[in-house]
């Protein structure tokens, strides 16, 4: 089966956004993992398989991944006042500064440059002008999924680019810190598939009541991630 | 949002960008101006922690929270060129808080001679080199020696100690950059800073009047 212009042209919008080339200042966060590996805490690939595999299951799919699937149906709809209120309660499920901080700046510089190529979608001026007047906080998921939908890319396609984009941003940062080597890297983004997948077909449909994060033992790697002295990443 | 001119300052490990700002921000003070730094590091906040206690703490030339350290992921090239957003996102912050400023300097803790700042993130540029690297080495080029705005050749003092030709170091620089500017300086004495102040004064400031100043004449 042949992919239409128009099915071509979002499965570009899929690459430009999934790159790591794509500015978002994401390659500069750890989520903890450098805290982790400074502490002798973390030993190799199968350890990092267990942090990105609960990071996902606690974390980002119950959170993350509801919010972005709300604010994709809301976008649907223009119903503008569920979009702040998922960029309200993921702002405030992030109870780590650091990581808070970093999700609010990358979501705001991933938003100020799709504006800068996407002109006639509505959710995204309108959220962008909500940022540029304070009226919401800009966070990296709500921000990803308004400049998806404004590319006309797929709900599920999305919130499997964010979870991958996750799960790459962490194996890169064990890479540039040494833990693994580069074929281990791309094990592990493999072994992490049925996760991701798993966690999209799990969180696709649930409201923005039912989103919720529970993962202590990773919260206190990144509150202690905050206090080192020496560190080579942002979170 | 006010636009605060920007100048970046890049440079190898070791060259002098940290005491080049050290030096270059009291001068700046001392006419008036008011400047923020954000310090872009390799691998730790020792370059910030150190000028927030020279500048700010001990002589109260501006204020510590205006001293920023910003971690790069390892990737220091990346965080000032490639994709400057978390560094958007600090001056963004910035010139919504305390618009009254005058400039904000970024240093990137760089570590080779390719380093150059993207133009969204820095109006004007300096890179430092040191002649302990040899005479060799504004001959040999490379983006930031050759495309800056400003080339600056420190610790000129050590040239007779380490081998170094200053003359066949200007000679060098002055055919590699297409007679575009450079200075020698010894940040130590402060022989050679005051020129470098009054490049930034024209070149980012473009002359203008502090801001400070004009607030008090309203």
């Amino acid at each position: 089966m042949y992919m239409n212009i128009d099915e071509i042209e979002q499965e570009l919008g899929v690459m430009q956004l999934s790159d790591s080339f794509f500015p978002t200042g994401i390659y500069a966060t750890s989520n903890g993992l450098e805290f982790l590996f400074i502490e002798k805490k973390i030993h190799g690939m199968t350890d990092l398989v267990k942090l990105i595999r609960i990071s996902i299951i606690q974390q980002l799919g119950p959170s993350d991944c509801v919010a972005l699937a709300n604010v994709f149906d809301s976008a649907n709809k223009y119903d503008f006042d569920k979009v702040i209120e998922a960029d309200s309660i993921v702002f405030a499920t992030k109870s780590i500064k650091e990581i808070r901080d970093a999700s609010v700046r990358s979501g705001v510089q991933l938003i100020k440059c799709v504006v800068e190529f996407v002109k006639d979608d509505k959710i995204l001026n309108q959220y962008k002008d909500n940022i540029v007047e304070n009226k919401v906080h800009g966070v990296f998921p709500v921000a990803f999924a308004v400049c998806c939908n404004a590319l006309k890319i797929k709900k599920e396609k999305s919130m499997m680019m964010m979870l991958y984009g996750f799960t790459v941003g962490i194996v890169g940062a064990a890479l540039r810190l040494g833990l693994i080597q580069h074929f281990e890297g791309q094990k592990i983004i493999h072994s992490i598939k049925p996760i991701i997948s798993q966690t999209i077909k799990e969180y696709s449909n649930k409201s923005l009541s039912e989103i919720w994060q529970f993962a202590p033992q990773i919260d206190i790697v990144q509150m202690s991630h905050e206090k080192m002295d020496s560190k080579m990443f942002i979170t | 949002m006010t636009h605060i001119p920007r100048i970046g300052i890049g440079g190898p490990v070791g060259s002098g960008k940290s005491m080049l700002i050290e030096r270059l921000v009291p001068m700046l003070a001392e006419k008036g101006y008011s400047v923020s730094i954000i310090s872009n590091d390799v691998i730790s906040k020792e370059d910030a922690d150190r000028m927030r206690t020279n500048l700010a703490t001990n002589r109260g030339l501006l204020p510590e929270n205006l001293v920023i350290g910003l971690a790069t992921g390892g990737c220091p090239h990346t965080a000032i060129r490639e994709d400057p957003s978390m560094n958007l996102s600090v001056i963004e912050e910035m010139e919504s808080k305390h618009p009254d400023l005058d400039l904000i300097i970024i240093e990137s803790g760089g570590d080779n001679i390719t380093t150059t700042f993207s133009p969204i993130l820095a109006d004007y540029s300096i890179y430092i080199i040191d002649v302990a690297g040899g005479d060799k080495y504004p001959r040999k080029g490379g983006l930031g020696i050759e495309s800056c705005d400003l080339l600056v050749i420190n610790k000129i003092d050590l040239a007779t100690m380490v081998g170094a030709n200053l003359e066949i170091m200007k000679k060098d620089a002055k055919k590699i950059r297409n007679e575009k500017p450079f200075e020698f300086i010894n940040c130590k004495t402060d022989e050679g800073v005051m020129k470098v102040t009054e490049h930034v004064i024209h070149g980012v400031l473009l002359d203008s009047t502090p801001k400070s100043a004009i607030t008090q004449k309203v």
